[in-house]
């Protein structure tokens, strides 16, 4: 299938400073694509680059094939969802969503017909005649979503779109976005640098740090296999114990870190060895027993902290060397804990070796 | 700057700029340079240059006196016009008070009115009140004018000054005075140092009320029109262009300390 | 200064007040200082008296009464009145409309306004974009500065430099004769002209203040999102710049339509005998005795009115609901 939207060795510099570096990224149709990344890491550049507002300093854009690199925003066919809504303030919620649609000359009967039709998509037909100012953050944001959606734009871009938004509220527009786009069946470009919001809704998430792409792919694998130290810590949250390889078995690295062998999963990562690894492990991963357990590989440590999270407690454990461990626990686990003195260990397949 | 506008109107847009800047600028220039012409009349081109206009100038007694006597006139107006300015903007941001909206309207009344109808409602209101025309009149119509200005001004300050700032000082033992002394009046330096720059500048500048209201006694406004009409010579120019190097460097001052201030 | 609690009682209680260097101190340490506080601070009444009468006193007496005996005078047939008593009348208000060479000049008077305020928005509006939406921020304190500079120069004082412009013997005549174009001067002073020239001249701020900060005030984003639903430049421009900076438009066009109407130093230095307007009409009954002063009071009454009203007016229809002085 052709790439609804490319990027070809992309790049954008303001002044001397790297905006975005070298960037190759394919997007096929009708999937719900993340950029993810911390701010300042090039994914709002990209977006605005793909909306027009920004032109790459060298590489070329293609847009279903076509070419569009230096075209101004209104010569494109992709519309944008800003992150504070950029609703025009003296216009209607109805004149608003029309705006795209009165620019293509469309006659006026079509053109009502069609925002009614978007409104009531969103539930909002009743405020069609209401000012911008009248209505509440999620109403402002559906009406941003509806009249970019109006023009019928081949690829749609969010830009941040729920970050003004309350906790509650947004989590209700994340399900309303992903089932808008699996009705339209349009592209979504969703900018964020909230990973929860990424992991959610995304059919593809691409991870972004300093302009570049580190890693691209679904959300279960980033969780999972996340193939840099950045990836698996910004995607959840992880531990992270750092010792030398040792040598390598049927996907499984072997590591010495105080003073033994731990094993975790290679991930088709190619490491050299005898040099420095990183093993990330992910909080729920990590077993805490109250004795040693006999059959497994365990490490004594103490419990520092306690911290409760509702459906879980997440215990911070640190070990003779020093090394703090956090490990998330379901209450029935947790009641297992009398003491503060554990042993901690973890199923292999559940860390992952990265180069450090 | 938006990338994405063509070029084309981006410059047609820039070259508006210049050229109302040109547009400001040049009959001021123009007005400078002929104050150094080396003959009686003025006329372009230049010719000879010359500094004995300001040689002369400096040494006119007429200019030296309307000189002092506008400076005499802009310092009384910015006293009362300070003063008045801020209590009516006091009372105007004070809470409980019935029709403030109505006092704001009748307080910005003067600013408002044209400025020719200003000056004649003032003249016939001294003469109502069988005050003489001269200093005194000056000063009360330029002060009138004022006001409006300074409270527009304070009030954008008070505005924004934090309710709790008032109340904290009370609570450390301050009594109403000693909080207006000591909070209130430096919050609000920044608007009343502004404030009283343009008074200064609004009453030197005035022509129209000083016009009606004036006595024997010429402001320089006054002065300088009289030699306008009297037949110009580069004499004018030279006195014009000292005021206007002093008037423009009192404004540059108040926007420099204005703009510091806010930030 | 003014408490909002109206049950203040503190400052009655004996208290060790604290000690102030300077002057403060001095008054605060006086038994009458004491007492005025005490007085003030324990009557919600007595305060707000005090905050309040001279304010009033001074707004009705100064800003309100010289336009109120204006009035009162309009309506005189003579002043100072009688030794009989006053007459009233509307005879001066009957002249007005009666006698074309008040009337004319009066409609003269409110076109000229009405053309001096449209032209100085047509000049100063792209001005007024371009160093709010296209200078980059940090050199837009700059750009601005650079306009002001003229404004610091009186009224008169600019006024008189037009003439340097636009004298037969100015640099406009002088340059155009020296490059062959004209042998003989071409008239640009002493009328419509001149007295247009100079009254944009003097009044273009007013226009590009408020401008500039309506546009400035203009998000980004807005622009973006029209350009993004397919909007070019002039529609941009035509469906989101210029009605949201409506609010700019309705208060220049005020403050210069209310200013140019009443411009009394531009008609005498640069207007001529084809171009009297009403001020220099009202101006010259107030010449020498005053047994036409009510009629130019009368006169200057109808000015204000229908200025007032149609500024009004303007402002109702065109929906600006803050008109910023400033």
């Amino acid at each position: 299938m052709q790439p609804v939207v490319q990027f070809r060795n992309v790049n954008k510099y303001y002044g001397s400073s790297v905006a975005v570096d070298n960037l190759d990224l394919s997007i096929e149709p009708g999937q719900f694509v993340t950029l993810l990344g911390p701010s300042g890491c090039g994914k709002s550049t990209t977006l605005r680059m793909l909306g027009g507002f920004e032109t790459p300093t060298s590489g070329e854009i293609y847009l279903d094939g076509k070419e569009i690199s230096r075209l101004p925003p209104n010569k494109r066919n992709v519309n944008i969802v800003f992150q504070d809504y950029a609703l025009f303030p003296h216009l209607s919620v109805r004149r608003n969503v029309a705006f795209g649609l009165e620019l293509k000359g469309l006659a006026s009967e079509t053109i009502h017909k069609r925002t009614m039709e978007l409104l009531s998509l969103v539930r909002l037909q009743e405020f069609a005649d209401r000012m911008p100012a009248q209505l509440s953050g999620g109403q402002r944001q559906r009406v941003a979503l509806m009249r970019a959606l109006a023009p019928n734009p081949n690829v749609l871009l969010l830009d941040e779109p729920l970050s003004a938004l309350d906790a509650k509220l947004r989590q209700q527009m994340q399900v309303e976005l992903k089932s808008i786009q699996q009705t339209t069946g349009k592209t979504f470009i969703f900018v964020t640098h909230d990973q929860e919001e990424a992991l959610t809704m995304s059919d593809v998430i691409v991870v972004m740090n300093s302009g570049r792409i580190e890693q691209m792919g679904d959300p279960h694998t980033l969780y999972s296999r996340p193939r840099s130290r950045f990836v698996a810590n910004f995607i959840g949250e992880s531990n992270f114990i750092e010792g030398t390889l040792k040598g390598t078995k049927g996907g499984l690295a072997a590591i010495e870190w105080n003073g033994s062998i731990v094993h975790a999963g290679l991930n088709g990562h190619d490491l050299q060895i005898g040099s420095r690894v990183a093993v990330a492990l992910r909080p729920e991963a990590v077993s805490v027993f109250a004795s040693k357990p006999v059959e497994k590989l365990a490490f004594e440590g103490r419990i520092t902290q306690r911290l409760f999270k509702g459906d879980h407690t997440s215990l911070t454990i640190e070990l003779p060397n020093g090394q703090a461990i956090v490990a998330q626990l379901d209450p029935v686990a947790l009641s297992q804990i009398t003491d503060d003195r554990v042993w901690i260990g973890w199923r292999e397949e559940d860390a992952v070796a990265l180069a450090d | 700057m938006r990338h994405y506008f063509s070029d084309a109107p981006k410059t047609a847009l820039q070259a508006s700029y210049w050229v109302f800047v040109i547009y400001l600028l040049l009959p001021l220039t123009l007005m400078m340079a002929m104050s150094f012409k080396d003959a009686n009349f003025i006329a372009f081109p230049i010719g000879d240059w010359t500094l004995g206009w300001y040689a002369k100038v400096v040494q006119d007694k007429q200019f030296l006196e309307a000189s002092g006597y506008s400076i005499f006139i802009a310092l009384m107006t910015t006293i009362f016009a300070t003063i008045m300015g801020v209590w009516i903007a006091l009372l105007i941001s004070a809470e409980g008070i019935w029709g403030r909206a109505a006092i704001f309207a009748f307080a910005c009344l003067p600013a408002v009115v044209p400025g020719l109808i200003n000056a004649i409602s003032m003249r016939i209101f001294i003469r109502v009140l069988d005050i003489p025309t001269g200093t005194g009149a000056i000063i009360l119509g330029h002060t009138v004018h004022a006001v409006p200005f300074v409270v527009i001004m304070v009030l954008t300050r008070l505005r924004s000054m934090p309710n709790n700032l008032i109340d904290a000082a009370r609570d450390l033992g301050a009594d109403s005075f000693i909080a207006f002394i000591r909070i209130t009046i430096p919050f609000l330096a920044p608007a009343l140092v502004g404030g009283m720059i343009f008074c200064v500048l609004t009453s030197i500048d005035d022509f129209v009320r000083t016009f009606f209201l004036g006595g024997y006694q010429p402001t320089l406004p006054m002065l300088i029109f009289a030699k306008v009409q009297g037949g110009m010579s580069p004499e004018i120019n030279a006195m014009a262009t000292l005021v206007l190097i002093v008037t423009a460097a009192v404004g540059l001052y108040a926007e420099h300390f204005t703009r510091r201030s806010r930030t | 200064m003014v408490d909002s609690s109206m049950t203040e009682t503190r400052a009655s209680a004996p208290r060790a007040g604290p000690a102030y260097a300077g002057w403060i101190g001095k008054v605060t340490a006086s038994g009458l200082y004491s007492a005025t506080i005490g007085l003030v601070a324990n009557s919600a009444r007595a305060k707000l008296v005090l905050l309040l009468a001279v304010p009033l006193a001074w707004i009705v007496l100064l800003h309100v009464g010289p336009i109120y005996q204006m009035a009162r005078i309009s309506f005189l047939d003579n002043y100072p009145p009688a030794a009989e008593g006053p007459i009233h009348t509307l005879g001066n208000y009957r002249l007005f409309f009666q006698e074309p060479l008040y009337f004319l000049p009066f409609v003269r008077s409110l076109i000229f306004a009405a053309v001096v305020t449209v032209a100085a928005l047509v000049v100063t509006y792209p001005v007024a974009y371009y160093v709010a939406k296209i200078i980059k921020p940090q050199n837009r304190t700059r750009a601005l500065l650079l306009l002001l500079i003229p404004f610091w120069a009186g009224e008169l004082i600019r006024t008189f430099s037009v003439i340097m412009l636009l004298a037969n013997r100015g640099a406009v005549n002088v340059l155009l004769r020296e490059i062959g174009f004209i042998d003989r001067p071409i008239p640009l002073l002493y009328n419509y002209f001149s007295l247009s020239f100079g009254v944009i001249y003097l009044l273009a701020l007013y226009m590009l203040l408020p401008l500039y900060s309506a546009i400035e005030k203009i998000p980004p984003q807005l622009i973006d999102a029209a350009a993004d639903l397919g909007a070019g430049p002039f529609q941009r421009f035509r469906r989101v710049i210029l009605p949201l900076s409506k609010d700019g438009i309705v208060s220049g066009c005020s403050l210069v339509y209310l200013t140019s109407i009443g411009v009394f130093a531009a008609p005498l230095l640069l207007g001529g005998p084809n171009s009297v307007i009403f001020p220099e009409i009202i101006a010259s009954l107030f010449h020498g005795s005053s047994d036409k002063w009510p009629e130019g009071a009368a006169f200057s009454i109808l000015m204000l009115a229908v200025s007032l009203s149609t500024v009004g007016l303007f402002m109702r229809v065109a929906g600006g609901r803050s008109v910023r002085l400033m």
